[in-house]
């Protein structure tokens, strides 16, 4: 099928794009790498009658170190994550994410913001974000503002963005020389969306975890972070049977959605089954 | 798809039949209701904006009550199509009950997507009903001036 007509607009500065945006309303639809986007407008699924192009915005682009912080503009592909020495050193929880990403023709195209903006609960970079405690740099017709990843994600492709934002970049704190990195995802074949998945973060000294983020996705409406199982976990000298007490609490704590295949109880399991190759990870 | 949940409303049972019956009141509770019309007693025809994620469908369709046992419970059919994206037809149960600050709404749903909605939108399409089921009562116990609390709400594949 063919995408019903639409105009296409291509600002050269992100302050045209937000009042196109503004001037637009719910008829304009800002595409970047359009992969998502793309699929849903030649199934006629959407119809806008505007599509504001953003990938000229100099803003959006790139990856750079910040002072203590890993910038990642939104236009960045998840291939120039997947390829970047920057990334592979100061958050190689997002080099570890990437192959995971659906195939490599896609990863091209389809870029970071896009991903965090669709809030996909089955996507990766949404989880990883959070499990990173990254922030969200976002512009809007009053100006820049920013929030944590944590307050980002609201509900099934929800998130705090209004209409009339753009979101801009993410602020990832540089990884520490103690900290640990697991991520995982369970799917029938490679590149498909996930059955249930999780990105991990730790800081580790012997065998001891602390402030640890265990973020779960594709199995709720949101990606969602396991806090009881950290708590269980965090400081505690990691055995066999702490590891049991942090499966189960972890299966207890998330209310899993089943999807069209997979029932909430396979997820509830393969939540645990995850959450264990982790740990024995980080302790092996 | 399945779709169960029980919801309390702060308002005492007249006062939340009387909403469910009233138009004007589903009107400002269905999420992205166009537009309503009451064609009989038993038959509503509505207009919805479905909005979740990149989709945006306009839904057009009709909703048959039965089994009206006021105050207490009712039976509806409902189908509709989305024109290009593909339909959607069910069955949905309603019953009232009294409870501690409140009314106790239980429903059971069973409904089938068909078309493209329902082959691309598959993966999610429990978790986007259940989202567009607690929006439609959290607005609904606002109309009424209250909050909802979602005591159970599940949705299932089958």
């Amino acid at each position: 099928m063919k995408a019903a007509a639409f105009d296409y607009v291509k600002p050269k500065a992100l302050s045209d794009a937000l009042s196109l945006l503004e001037q637009g309303g719910d008829d304009a639809r800002l595409i970047a790498g359009g992969q998502t986007l793309l699929a849903t407008l030649n199934m006629r699924l959407s119809e806008p009658s505007i599509l504001i192009d953003i990938t000229d915005l100099a803003e959006l682009k790139g990856i750079s170190v910040v002072g203590d912080k890993l910038r990642i503009g939104a236009l960045v592909t998840h291939t120039e994550i997947e390829d970047s020495d920057l990334v592979a050193k100061h958050a190689p929880l997002l080099k570890a994410a990437a192959p995971h990403i659906a195939h490599r023709a896609i990863r091209n195209l389809g870029t970071w913001g896009g991903s965090l903006a669709y809030g996909d609960p089955a996507a990766e970079w949404p989880a990883c974000s959070l499990s990173l405690q990254a922030t969200m740099v976002i512009h809007g017709p009053t100006g820049e503002r920013k929030i944590s990843a944590k307050d980002f994600f609201i509900d099934l492709y929800t998130t705090s963005l209004e209409p009339d934002e753009i979101l801009v970049a993410t602020e990832i704190p540089l990884a520490k020389s103690h900290q640990v990195f697991y991520f995982h995802e369970l799917a029938r074949r490679h590149g498909d969306y996930a059955v249930a998945g999780l990105a991990a973060v730790a800081e580790k000294e012997g065998n001891v975890l602390t402030q640890c983020a265990f973020t779960f996705f594709s199995v709720s409406t949101t990606p969602v972070m396991a806090t009881a199982a950290q708590e269980i976990l965090n400081g505690q000298p990691l055995n066999e049977g702490l590891i049991a007490k942090a499966v189960a609490a972890a299966r207890k704590e998330i209310d899993a959605i089943a999807d069209i295949t997979n029932s909430a109880e396979a997820k509830t399991h393969l939540i645990g089954v995850l959450l264990e190759r982790s740990l024995k990870h980080f302790i092996a | 798809m399945e779709l169960n949940g029980e919801q309390l409303i702060a308002a005492p049972i007249p006062e939340v039949w009387k909403g469910l019956n009233d138009i004007d009141v589903l009107a400002k509770s269905i999420p992205g209701c166009e537009e309503i019309s009451r064609i009989s007693p038993e038959e509503i025809h509505a207009k919805v904006m479905f909005k979740i994620g990149p989709v945006r469908a306009r839904f057009s369709g009709k909703l048959l009550l039965s089994d009206i046992v006021p105050d207490q419970s009712c039976s509806m059919a409902f189908e509709g199509s989305g024109g290009a994206a593909g339909f959607a037809k069910g069955r949905s149960r309603v019953e009232l009950k009294a409870a501690e600050g409140g009314t106790l709404i239980a429903y059971t749903t069973e409904a089938s997507i068909g078309g493209k909605l329902g082959q691309i939108g598959g993966r999610l399409i429990s978790a986007s009903a259940k989202k567009i089921a607690d929006d439609f009562f959290q607005k609904f116990a606002k109309e009424l001036g209250g909050e909802a609390v979602a005591l159970e709400s599940g949705a299932g594949d089958e």
